[in-house]
């Protein structure tokens, strides 16, 4: 995990993250069509954190499982690295989910009957890396992420902000292109969802592309481009920086009396 | 490669009891399997053994004195000629014992065709002018060894003491007495003095064929170049094989139809275990894919997992097989050492196992397959619609009956087609069982009922020595005897004249012998005959045909009017009224009378009293029970029924872990609800227990309809003639499903105590 | 800020400068502390009303200082404030009225209303994820102000986003 610095982000379209063009995704229930994904357009670069709010089935778990071939989208390009994606098989996306993409979701990240250690190896081994050198990354994450003496638990013995740590250890070990994460902090109190939000940041940093979907506002806030997404479609993408008077006080939201 | 493997030993050691039940199933299998392999090869091997050995003859025809039997070595085909040997009937005595024993006269040489081959002892010597070699299975139930002294009477009455000069086996007929008569080789001078009537001798011709399978059409041919008058009986190896390996083939089949249907039930019950593990494992599926497992990984994934469980327990079972096999109590013990001393030993059980293997491998391959397809977005589970109460079930509850009871009963066919199908997955083991109960059931009627399956005359009473009259007379008087039919055997020639057949006058037209008549009728008329199935499958000929038969030369025209059922001679039996055999001489002497015993009295007590009235003239012997050489069966059917329990066990752990996961929310709701743990408990091993009855009354209808037909197809093939099937009683069939499902209930207590005690927070949480 | 004062006094007597010390170590930089001469001001009231007693105190070196302190009729009102219920309003708005009226102004629609208000939230929850991380971990007052606002904040853009679903 120890890259130069945050590269600068290019504005080349060839050199994008990732690219979205039109993509649509519904689903048919009952005879009526409901759009998750509706005509989206999209572009994140190298280095960018970006998240992406919503109202619950306005569409954000879908594009991410779109965006990290976990689902088909009904019609759209995808362009991962400046590959094309969308109409790759479901091995080759398998595939390059192993190198090039990390995955964390809110619930049930971890594989129950492996190991915490295992857990995290499973991508690294997958990949094809040399079994040793995976272990000694494993080591590495597991002690930034302050879990190392966890790591032989199974994850039924692990709390829940635990197990999102885990989970982000693992979608890291081979250093992805992109991590994606579904409302990483979801199930979390707000303690572990400061460690978690820390984690992030520091990968961050690093210069790690991050984009996740998230309800929670102060995740959003820590990012660099918030889209929002309404009934499908992207209704607004702004940048967050601090306010501009130099505010961001409590008394810009409650004012005390007495 | 690695991630595979490491998954793989995770999902094992956190499956573990499952694993090991897979295994066991596996092993048990094989190991059946095996015994099966092992007791067929052994059903050919001592006919095969000894044929080859001894240089076999495949055709042995008995004719007439006189006949010149040279023509047969120019037939097409023949490759040798073994004899011709001048034989005579002689009975043997030994203590109270008369049997009947052909001598064969043949040279001081060893013959170069169907050379005997000597067991102990030695050959027959010139100097020894009363010396004897008997055949081994008629000197063993003779008690007869080398060197003893018996005394041979001849058809005149003359007695001479013979001195038997050694055993030797031969292929030339089945084993006695099985085969009658027994079959002794003496010197030619020996048989002159002891038949001095050469009118009373005949001759028996082998002939060694180039080509085994022209056996029937070579027969055919040589009664034709000698005449059918002169031909008294015609023999092939494929009777003689199939009379030497009579049990033990049957027993072999039975295992092989057995053991390769458990191992169909084995596949079904590991493709559920394995189905089951894929739809409690969808999270982590999924969560594999995103990781990067591509849908062939984990397809390969499941595979190999399962087929190296199998592997482990066919090795296990092999080698299990292997070494204690020979240990088992014979047949089985004498089958497996046999087949072990076999230079190809080692091909079957690389085959047996390869087959295995691939036959779990095949029932793995849906679930495999399945769990490549699961949807990689790991889904929250999509809510079953919900219903509402059924009338039955507010009926139920309005009666006051424990909800415990209710609610089991609707979690049990909530979901109606994942129900049948547990229940259809249950039900076949139960209905395995019930075939080998009516296996079972088919043995005793034997030994219970035997006037049901063609043995309604328990004793067989010989005259020696006092005439027909005095015989019938005598017996009639005799307490406990309700009837006395006289009978006689003849061999006779059938159309197409490839083999003899045995036709029996049983009985006359007034007083019909009580035949077991699986159709048709009985005999009314002179003319009129019942056949077993065997004699009906080897004549052609269906019930309500005529046929033509010749009997020592007197053609016989016979309507055939019933269907009997013949355990002895492989059912190659044509039954008449003594009428029907008149001859020139008037009606035949009885050979002996077959007696029906009153009920309740004892065969043993009238026997004695017999054998004191008649001061031993009659020579009284108990009819043979197929039941008694069949004893081995029952042994196979408790193996197969525990096996097939085992397998039943391993559908039931499935279906409670299965049937857990899919109400796992339900209880926790139940439980803040307010049900008692052991309520809760309650509903499980209740809904459990009501699929086993479902399938346990399905299993069981099924099987009786299933059994009765297998059997009677059985009895069909093998000649003895449909229709000795008995269905299982009703006792043990409701002893078998009641254990089956208090079994069921046991079975799901466990886990249902242990699923309801995990906390309530964490199991609603999970969802 | 007068019943804030009139705690501080009642636990002892104390003049401005060190209440103004007093309340700014409380809230550490969460909140924006009020000037010295407004504290003046809300002092000399408390004195008018006769709910604190003022001393002037000589001091050698320095100007005079006023020290004060608080009576018995402050310490009542200061029990009557504590046990009654707080009451009033929760929540100030202008937003909302902005954004039912807006398109009769055909100034401009609504949507554009809501992201810019959005924006403008999600600026300040980041501008107050600094402040909670720049304060002292230890302050669990100051923390727990932030974090009231951060709750506060979250309950405002969940609104914004239930008038997003219903107003079009």
């Amino acid at each position: 995990m120890s890259r130069p610095g945050p590269s600068p982000a290019s504005t080349a379209p060839e050199q994008a993250m990732l690219q979205v063009k039109d993509l649509v995704k519904a689903y048919r229930a009952d005879g009526a069509t409901s759009w998750a994904v509706r005509h989206v357009d999209l572009r994140v670069d190298r280095g960018e954190f970006v998240a992406i709010m919503g109202p619950s089935g306005a569409g954000k778990s879908t594009l991410l499982h779109l965006l990290g071939g976990l689902d088909r989208p009904d019609s759209g390009q995808i362009w991962l690295d400046g590959r094309r994606v969308d109409d790759l098989p479901e091995s080759r996306w398998a595939v390059l989910r192993r190198r090039s993409i990390g995955f964390v979701f809110q619930f049930s990240n971890l594989v129950s009957n492996m190991t915490a250690a295992d857990n995290v190896e499973l991508p690294a081994l997958l990949a094809g890396t040399p079994p040793r050198q995976a272990r000694e990354r494993r080591e590495e994450l597991l002690t930034e992420l302050g879990l190392e003496h966890k790591a032989r638990s199974t994850p039924a013995a692990l709390s829940g902000g635990e197990q999102q740590r885990v989970a982000l250890a693992r979608a890291l070990i081979n250093e992805p292109s992109l991590l994606l994460a579904d409302e990483p902090t979801g199930s979390l109190d707000s303690r572990n969802t400061r460690d978690v939000l820390r984690l992030l940041s520091r990968c961050h940093e690093r210069g790690q592309t991050i984009l996740l979907v998230t309800h929670d506002a102060r995740v959003a806030s820590t990012a660099d481009r918030v889209i929002s997404l309404f009934d499908g479609e992207i209704a607004d993408d702004s940048a967050v920086s601090l306010p501009a008077n130099g505010g961001g006080t409590v008394a810009d939201v409650v004012q005390l009396k007495g | 490669m690695r991630a595979v493997l490491r998954w793989e030993f995770a999902d094992l050691r956190a499956h573990r009891g499952q694993a090991a039940l897979m295994v066991l199933v596996t092993a048990v299998i094989t190991v059946s399997l095996i015994l099966a392999n092992a007791l067929l090869q052994n059903a050919g091997n001592p006919w095969q053994r000894t044929f080859g050995q001894s240089n076999g003859a495949h055709l042995w025809l008995h004719v007439r004195p006189g006949v010149d039997t040279a023509p047969l070595a120019r037939l097409d085909g023949v490759a040798a000629v073994a004899g011709p040997y001048r034989t005579a009937p002689s009975t043997l005595v030994r203590s109270a014992e008369k049997v009947p024993l052909e001598l064969r006269a043949v040279g001081p040489a060893l013959p170069k065709v169907s050379r005997p081959l000597m067991r102990s002892g030695r050959w027959l010597d010139p100097s020894v002018s009363n010396g004897v070699v008997l055949e081994s299975s008629f000197a063993r139930s003779m008690w007869a060894a080398a060197g003893d002294s018996v005394t041979v009477r001849g058809l005149d009455g003359a007695t001479h003491t013979m001195r038997v000069l050694g055993v030797a086996d031969t292929a030339d007929q089945g084993a006695y007495p099985n085969w009658t008569p027994g079959l002794g080789w003496v010197l030619p001078s020996t048989l002159g003095r002891i038949e001095p009537d050469p009118s009373h001798t005949a001759q028996t011709v082998g002939l060694r064929l180039r080509d085994p399978a022209t056996t029937d059409f070579t027969a055919q041919q040589a009664v034709t170049a000698l005449g059918s008058d002169q031909v008294t009986m015609v023999s092939t190896w494929q009777q003689v094989r199939s009379s030497m390996n009579l049990d033990n083939r049957l027993l072999g089949l039975l295992l092989a139809v057995f053991g390769l249907v458990a191992l169909l039930a084995a596949a079904l019950a590991v493709a559920g275990a394995a189905g089951s593990r894929v739809l409690a494992q969808v999270r982590d599926i999924a969560m594999l894919k995103a990781v990067g497992f591509t849908p062939a990984q984990l397809v390969r994934m499941f595979l190999y997992e399962h087929s190296a469980l199998a592997v482990v327990g066919i090795v296990l079972g092999t080698a299990a097989a292997s070494g204690i096999g020979p240990l088992l109590p014979s047949p089985l013990g004498e089958a497996m050492t046999f087949w072990q001393a076999q230079p190809d030993h080692l091909g079957a059980l690389l085959a047996t196992g390869v087959g295995a293997v691939l036959t779990i491998a095949l029932a793995t391959a849906l679930p495999a397959w399945r769990a490549g397809r699961v949807p990689a977005v790991p889904t929250v589970r999509a809510d079953r619609p919900v219903r509402r109460m059924s009338l039955l079930a507010r009926l139920a509850l309005l009666l006051r009956l424990p909800p415990a009871l209710v609610l089991g009963a609707r979690d049990a066919f909530y979901r109606p087609l994942r129900a049948g199908l547990t229940i259809a997955r249950l039900a076949i083991p139960m209905l395995m069982i019930t075939v080998a109960l009516g296996s079972w059931a088919t043995l005793d009627g034997f030994r219970d009922h035997p006037e049901r399956v063609g043995l309604a005359a328990t004793l067989t009473a010989k005259p020696s020595g006092i005439d027909a009259a005095s015989a019938s007379r005598l017996l009639s008087r005799q307490a406990g005897v309700a009837a006395a039919y006289p009978g006689v055997e003849l061999q006779a020639l059938v159309p197409g004249q490839t083999t003899t057949i045995t036709v029996r006058g049983l009985g006359t037209v007034a007083r019909p012998y009580p035949f077991a008549l699986a159709e048709g009728r009985g005999i009314q008329d002179t003319d009129e005959a019942v056949a077993g199935q065997g004699a009906l499958d080897q004549m052609h000929v269906k019930v309500g045909q005529w046929v033509r038969v010749m009997t020592g030369g007197t053609p016989r025209i016979l309507h055939i009017v019933g269907r009997s059922i013949e355990p002895d001679h492989n059912g190659e039996m044509l039954s008449v009224g003594m009428e029907a055999l008149e001859g020139p001489v008037g009606l035949p002497q009885p050979q002996y009378y077959a007696l029906v015993l009153r009920p309740g009295a004892s065969p043993s007590g009238v026997r004695a009293g017999l054998l004191a009235a008649s001061h031993n003239q009659l020579d009284v012997q108990l009819t043979t029970n197929p039941a008694d050489q069949l004893g081995a069966v029952r042994g196979v059917v408790i193996g197969l029924v525990v096996v097939l329990a085992l397998i039943g066990l391993a559908e039931l752990v499935t279906a409670t872990g299965s049937g857990l996961r899919d109400h796992i929310r339900d209880l926790a709701v139940l439980r803040a609800m307010g049900l008692t743990p052991r309520q809760v408990t309650a509903v499980i091993v209740t809904s459990t227990s009501l699929l086993t009855t479902v399938a346990v009354l399905a299993g069981t209808a099924v099987g009786v309809l299933v059994s009765d037909r297998l059997i009677n197809l059985q009895g069909h093939a093998s000649g003895v003639g449909a229709g000795i099937a008995q269905m299982p009683p009703l006792g043990t069939l409701l002893l078998a499903g009641t254990i089956a499902v208090v079994v069921a209930a046991c079975v799901s207590v466990v886990p249902a105590a242990r699923a309801t005690r995990a906390r309530v927070t964490t199991a609603l949480s999970q969802f | 800020m007068r019943l804030a004062l009139l705690a501080l006094l009642a636990k002892e007597p104390a003049h401005g400068y060190e209440l103004k010390q007093a309340l700014e170590q409380t809230f550490g930089a969460a909140y924006p502390q009020p000037n010295i001469g407004q504290i003046y001001v809300t002092l000399s009231r408390l004195e008018q009303n006769g709910l604190i007693q003022g001393q002037d105190v000589n001091q050698s070196r320095r100007p005079n200082k006023r020290v004060y302190e608080i009576t018995e009729a402050g310490r009542e009102a200061l029990a009557g404030w504590v046990a009654e219920p707080t009451e009033g309003p929760r929540v100030r708005d202008e937003f909302f009225m902005k954004l039912v009226l807006a398109p009769a102004t055909g100034v401009t629609d609504r949507l554009a209303l809501i992201n810019k208000q959005r924006r403008h939230y999600l600026n300040i929850m980041r501008g107050l994820s600094r402040l909670a991380a720049a304060e002292d971990r230890n302050n669990r007052v100051a923390q727990l102000l932030i974090e009231g606002a951060m709750l506060h904040l979250q309950a405002d853009l969940d609104w914004l986003e239930r008038c997003q679903e219903e107003l079009d």
